[in-house]
């Protein structure tokens, strides 16, 4: 039998001017899809295919789905898995950026939550508790021969640092391959667009806590970094954003990063390999000829 | 920031984005696939099951399900099972040191069992035919409901019910509470008739003397339930199941043995008797836990009771384990353990006033029943995975009062074992 428990998760249009407002939850973000096309039957359907592919991508690289490929990996114990094509295309993109960031972005960094949970008044770890976890980040530790992926046991990954800019990307993939219209997909502030809605009138996009307004004709924008997500202990801020090699939060990090870039997936990579860069994030980003806000 | 660790900087956008092309692009190759799930597919499942006791019943059950769950989240299941039974079956009788002569059903014709054996009912031969359907949708995000429709039919026996459960979750979706009901309403028209209560079985081309061809029970069951996620890895659900049945809940093919007060000879054989209605109880509790190295231990307790004064414990116990590639192996322990009915005996005392209800059927004896399986799951492909279960189930009875004369030579309750295997395939279109 089915099980009862298949959510039937809401779908949202409404018409705003010229454009159809379609709206859903995933990845923990409220997710917009705009859509300049005639009627509301295509609207409809875009918006259906805009969902399911993210709600797809949410569950199939959930942590928690019991029958999902990363906790198949992570509960693994260290045995060698076999992955699905779309799973190693991005193990393969995870090697690279942890090759192009100096090992600074690392998909097996998220067991680094449990020392550092970032709730308020949570106090800061102790340099033994952080040590003791070391051992177990680093993707170089893991073997990946295609399609086989084989992670040490008590190792773990997940793919939350990239999940949502790849949804993004692979949504307005899937509605542009249906369209020439315009449309614009914004999940939780990761941003891709085809075309402006009509040709003088470019989509208009604000930056978090900023009264900026960025004009987006194509390309993409994503923002890493949350203005609230950080700790306060004796006085000090500490960044939710993690060294993987230290274990301790990186230090000088800005609060936010927004960055264009072509697709939403590299914008994204960007402004977290930025983040990651500390103080040093204003002169990464002005090295890649990129339109970039930092806030601080 | 030098020149040349500028060019780096630099660098590693370009092939970032080289990177990310490529992903994107890869994915793009594999639209099709992406595409696909955004259409309503169908999960299939088929299997075959193959039922044997020693010395007495087999079956064959294929199995058809086929589930599809629409964009919408609603998900509709039907489902078609065939039975096909063949072999006998025990009919009431208690051993005799000498040959015994039954008569079968239609009254057309008698069987007969050889000294000191179980009488068993070798007539038992019927194609059961069952379809139904399932539907399961949400009203708002939090509730969902399920309706049903089930038929089966087989020769003498037709069967139609409903069902319809609603369950809404609670607390961040961790907690979910359901609440359901099923109605079904079963006909009988048993081969020769019904015969009436506690008359002898006739003899061959006499007259039947029964009190009519058909009859009819209805039954409704009730069912509370709360499911709670007690952790990431555990999962608790109890239940709390009310049914109750009105009408003919008679075998019509069962008989007890009429025995002679002091020798214990069958001196008559008489038709069953049980009352016209029934009503159960159960409380199930059922624990799931996931195991950090990924195996998952399933574990659940029935305890039943009912005003025929019958009452069972059921506890059943799986553990899935993981193998490498996919495989899988899930050993089985289920233990059960039933007190008789109240009208429950192994045969009548001729002499003696009839009770108002008896039966030797011995389903609803005192038995104890253990069970001891594995199955072994193998993946197909992309989302197929085929199976193979194993299980023997052995049931010891006892009997329930005093045996009479020579009964005491027998075992009125005799020993079963069964063997079951089922091949199973599953796959997505």
């Amino acid at each position: 039998m089915p099980s009862t428990a298949h959510p039937n998760r809401p779908l949202i249009l409404t018409k705003r001017d010229l454009v159809w407002v379609g709206r859903f939850d995933a990845m923990a973000s409220p997710c917009e899809v705009l859509m300049a096309v005639e009627s509301k039957e295509t609207a409809e359907l875009f918006l259906r295919i805009a969902a399911h592919e993210t709600w797809r991508i949410e569950q199939k690289f959930s942590r928690y789905r019991d029958d999902g490929i990363i906790p198949r990996i992570n509960n693994s114990g260290g045995a060698t898995i076999p992955v699905d094509a779309e799973t190693a295309h991005l193990i393969d993109y995870a090697y690279q950026c942890h090759q192009l960031s100096d090992g600074l972005f690392d998909v097996t960094s998220g067991i680094l939550r449990k020392t550092w949970p970032f709730r308020p008044n949570s106090t800061i770890p102790t340099n033994k508790e952080v040590d003791a976890l070391l051992p177990f980040i680093g993707l170089d530790k893991a073997t990946w021969n295609n399609p086989d992926f084989r992670l040490p046991s008590d190792m773990q990954i997940d793919f939350g640092g990239i999940g949502k800019e790849y949804a993004v990307d692979r949504t307005l993939a899937l509605l542009t391959a249906k369209t020439n219209s315009p449309i614009m997909v914004n999940y939780g502030g990761d941003i891709t667009c085809n075309r402006s809605p009509s040709p003088n009138t470019p989509w208009r996009v604000g930056i978090e806590n900023s009264k900026e307004m960025i004009e987006l004709t194509s390309g993409s924008l994503a923002t890493s970094g949350s203005t609230h997500r950080y700790l306060m202990y004796d006085g000090k801020r500490y960044s939710h954003v993690l060294n993987p090699k230290t274990g301790w939060p990186i230090e000088n990090a800005p609060l936010s990063v927004t960055v264009k870039g072509d697709s939403c997936t590299h914008a994204g990579m960007l402004a977290t390999f930025a983040m990651l860069k500390g103080k040093d994030a204003e002169s990464f980003l002005e090295a890649q000829n990129v339109f970039y806000r930092i806030l601080r | 920031m030098s020149t040349s660790k500028k060019q780096t900087a630099a660098n590693i956008s370009r092939l970032l984005a080289g990177a990310t092309c490529t992903l994107l692009n890869q994915a793009a190759s594999a639209q099709d696939v992406a595409q696909d799930t955004n259409d309503p597919k169908w999960d299939v499942e088929t299997a075959v099951l193959y039922y044997s006791e020693k010395d007495r019943v087999s079956a064959i059950e294929p199995v058809f399900s086929a589930t599809r769950t629409f964009e919408s989240g609603n998900i509709l299941n039907i489902k078609a099972v065939v039975d096909v039974l063949t072999g006998a079956s025990p009919n009431g009788a208690t051993p005799f040191d000498g040959p015994q002569t039954f008569t079968r059903p239609s009254g057309n014709d008698s069987y007969t069992i050889a000294a000191g054996e179980t009488p068993l009912d070798d007539t038992f031969l019927d194609t059961r035919v069952a379809i139904g359907a399932q539907y399961d949708y949400s009203l708002g995000r939090l509730t969902h409901l399920s309706s049903g429709l089930n038929f089966s039919n087989e020769y003498d026996y037709q069967s139609i019910s409903v069902n319809t459960r609603v369950a809404r979750e609670f607390n961040d979706k961790n907690t979910s509470l359901s609440a359901g009901f099923a109605f079904a309403a079963d006909s009988i028209e048993p081969e020769g008739g019904i015969p009436k209560a506690f008359t002898s079985m006739p003899e061959v081309e006499d007259d039947l003397n029964r009190q009519g061809s058909s009859e009819s029970k209805d039954t409704l069951d009730l069912l509370l339930g709360v499911t709670q996620v007690i952790n990431r890895k555990t999962l608790m659900q109890v239940n709390y199941s009310f049914s109750n049945s009105e009408g003919y809940l008679t075998d019509p093919f069962k008989i007890l043995t009429l025995a002679n007060s002091s020798t214990g000879a069958p001196e008559d054989y008489l038709y069953e008797n049980r009352p016209d209605s029934r009503t159960k109880h159960s409380i199930y509790w059922k624990t799931k836990y996931h195991r950090e190295n990924g195996h998952i231990i399933d574990a659940s307790y029935r305890y039943l009771w009912d005003d025929w004064d019958i009452t069972s414990h059921t506890l059943d116990f799986r553990y899935r384990w993981p193998l490498a590639s996919g495989h899988y192996i899930e050993p089985h322990v289920r233990y059960y353990s039933q007190e008789e009915a109240s009208f429950y005996r192994h045969s009548l005392t001729a002499g003696e006033a009839l009770p108002e209800f008896a039966t030797a059927d011995s389903r609803l004896g005192q038995f104890d029943a253990m069970t001891y399986g594995a199955k072994y799951g193998i993946p197909m492909g992309e989302n197929g995975e085929f199976s193979i279960r194993l299980e023997l189930y052995r049931q010891n009875g006892s009997t329930v009062g005093t045996p009479i004369g020579d009964q005491v030579n027998y075992d009125l309750f005799p020993d079963l074992e069964a063997t079951i295997v089922q091949f199973g395939y599953s796959f997505q279109f």
